[in-house]
């Protein structure tokens, strides 16, 4: 791949979605493009560009920028803040919840483990607080293929023996004769599928009392990260809580977003009503 | 360092487990059969037990049994690995004792998952 390539696939993964490739991971690119290359039997890079260049409304340039995100996510990655959710956010949030339901949303969530994952602990409350409690879960990513396959609810013979002990996979899935998991309908209920951006306005995807974005806005440049965290601040209620991954930070990002006193690493909304902005 | 008995009867097997637990700090033994493994076992219990299904002499399952029914038999923590996939030979494996199940092909990853499930590391 030549410099200027490079270059363009850099500029377009950047304005697309936030991701920043360094000339030491340029060799990612080739490989998260392969699928697409052979499908459309481009030579190269650089002639899928062309064409890029050549119909520029046509979906394949937000299917490279898609392509080019990382994937990579396992059941239970964020084990000991997902379970202080469910066993002490979530029950303290249910006694105001309106209309005895709460909303949680897995910005970026991929192929759906978080989400699900979510829904499996929900399922395993023995918490009386959650017993009339119906709790919604969202999962969204940029990436269509991504979300098809959360929507799917299958999931091959290694990535269910990630973060799994063998008693959650025979309690929540069931095997087929493909060799591959499918989730219960029960946990299938739980969990809504979505393909949205979160560098644009998520407004359209309604409030939430809990919103997960672990592993996702890390590889972005500082712009980027604040506007992902203000358009994922902006839909949550006012006691709702946002989580980032346990080696991730936001501190310092956005004006209007606080450190949350009742989960670590996680933030609130500021008591004193203010527009949510990226700091200066 | 904790202690971890891979029993399979496949040297290629006994091998590359062998290099991933050990990658997590174990110290490794093996054995080839379920006889062999509860040999090796009366010698000295391991903390943990990477433990195949089919095997001659004595199958994963026999042994299994025969080892929670020694003395300090229920110390180690057995991690049963086997291309037995369906859910009647896991129910099996876990009424019989067993900790964890891993279902063959695995990975270096999926041993170190498995591992910190049941605690081991």
């Amino acid at each position: 791949m030549d410099d200027s390539t490079y270059r363009e696939i850099v500029e377009l993964a950047l304005n697309g979605s936030g991701q920043h490739i360094p000339p030491t991971k340029s060799y990612l690119i080739e490989s998260r493009l392969g699928p697409i290359l052979r499908r459309e039997q481009f030579a190269g890079v650089a002639e899928l560009l062309a064409c890029i260049r050549a119909r520029p409304s046509s979906p394949l340039g937000g299917e490279i920028v898609a392509a080019l995100t990382s994937k990579t996510t396992h059941f239970f990655r964020e084990r000991a803040a997902f379970e202080r959710i469910v066993n002490h956010v979530l029950p303290m949030m249910a006694s105001s919840a309106p209309g005895g339901k709460l909303r949680i949303w897995c910005a970026g969530g991929s192929s759906g483990q978080e989400a699900y994952s979510l829904a499996m602990l929900i399922g395993e409350s023995e918490n009386e607080a959650l017993k009339d409690i119906q709790v919604e879960i969202l999962t969204s990513d940029i990436s269509e293929k991504m979300s098809a396959r959360a929507r799917s609810g299958k999931f091959g013979h290694f990535d269910v023996q990630k973060g799994l002990s063998i008693h959650r996979l025979l309690s929540n899935f069931s095997r087929l004769d493909t060799g591959e998991w499918q989730v219960s309908q029960d946990l299938a209920n739980r969990v809504g599928v979505r393909t949205h951006n979160i560098l644009q306005d998520c407004s359209g995807l309604g409030v939430f009392d809990v919103i997960t974005c672990c592993n996702v806005i890390g590889g972005m440049g500082s712009q980027m990260r604040a506007r992902a965290l203000v358009n994922l601040a902006r839909q949550l209620s006012d006691s709702g809580v946002l989580v980032i991954g346990k080696d991730e930070t936001a501190t310092g990002l956005v004006t209007g977003l606080e450190p949350s006193r009742d989960l670590r690493g996680a933030y609130c909304r500021e008591v004193t009503p203010g527009a949510l902005t990226a700091a200066a | 360092m904790k202690s971890c008995l891979i029993v399979d009867d496949s040297r290629v097997v006994r091998k590359v487990a062998g290099r991933i637990v050990q990658d997590l700090q174990f110290e490794v033994t093996e054995a080839g059969d379920g006889a062999d493994a509860l040999k090796s076992c009366r010698e000295n219990m391991p903390d943990a037990i990477l433990l195949d299904w089919n095997m001659p002499v004595m199958n994963g399952l026999d042994f299994l049994r025969a080892l929670r029914r020694e003395q300090g038999g229920s110390k180690p923590i057995v991690v049963f690995c086997s291309t037995e996939n369906d859910a009647e030979h896991i129910g099996e494996a876990m009424r019989s004792g067993a900790n964890e199940f891993i279902m063959k092909p695995f990975d270096a990853d999926i041993i170190h998952s498995k591992f910190a499930e049941v605690g081991l590391v």
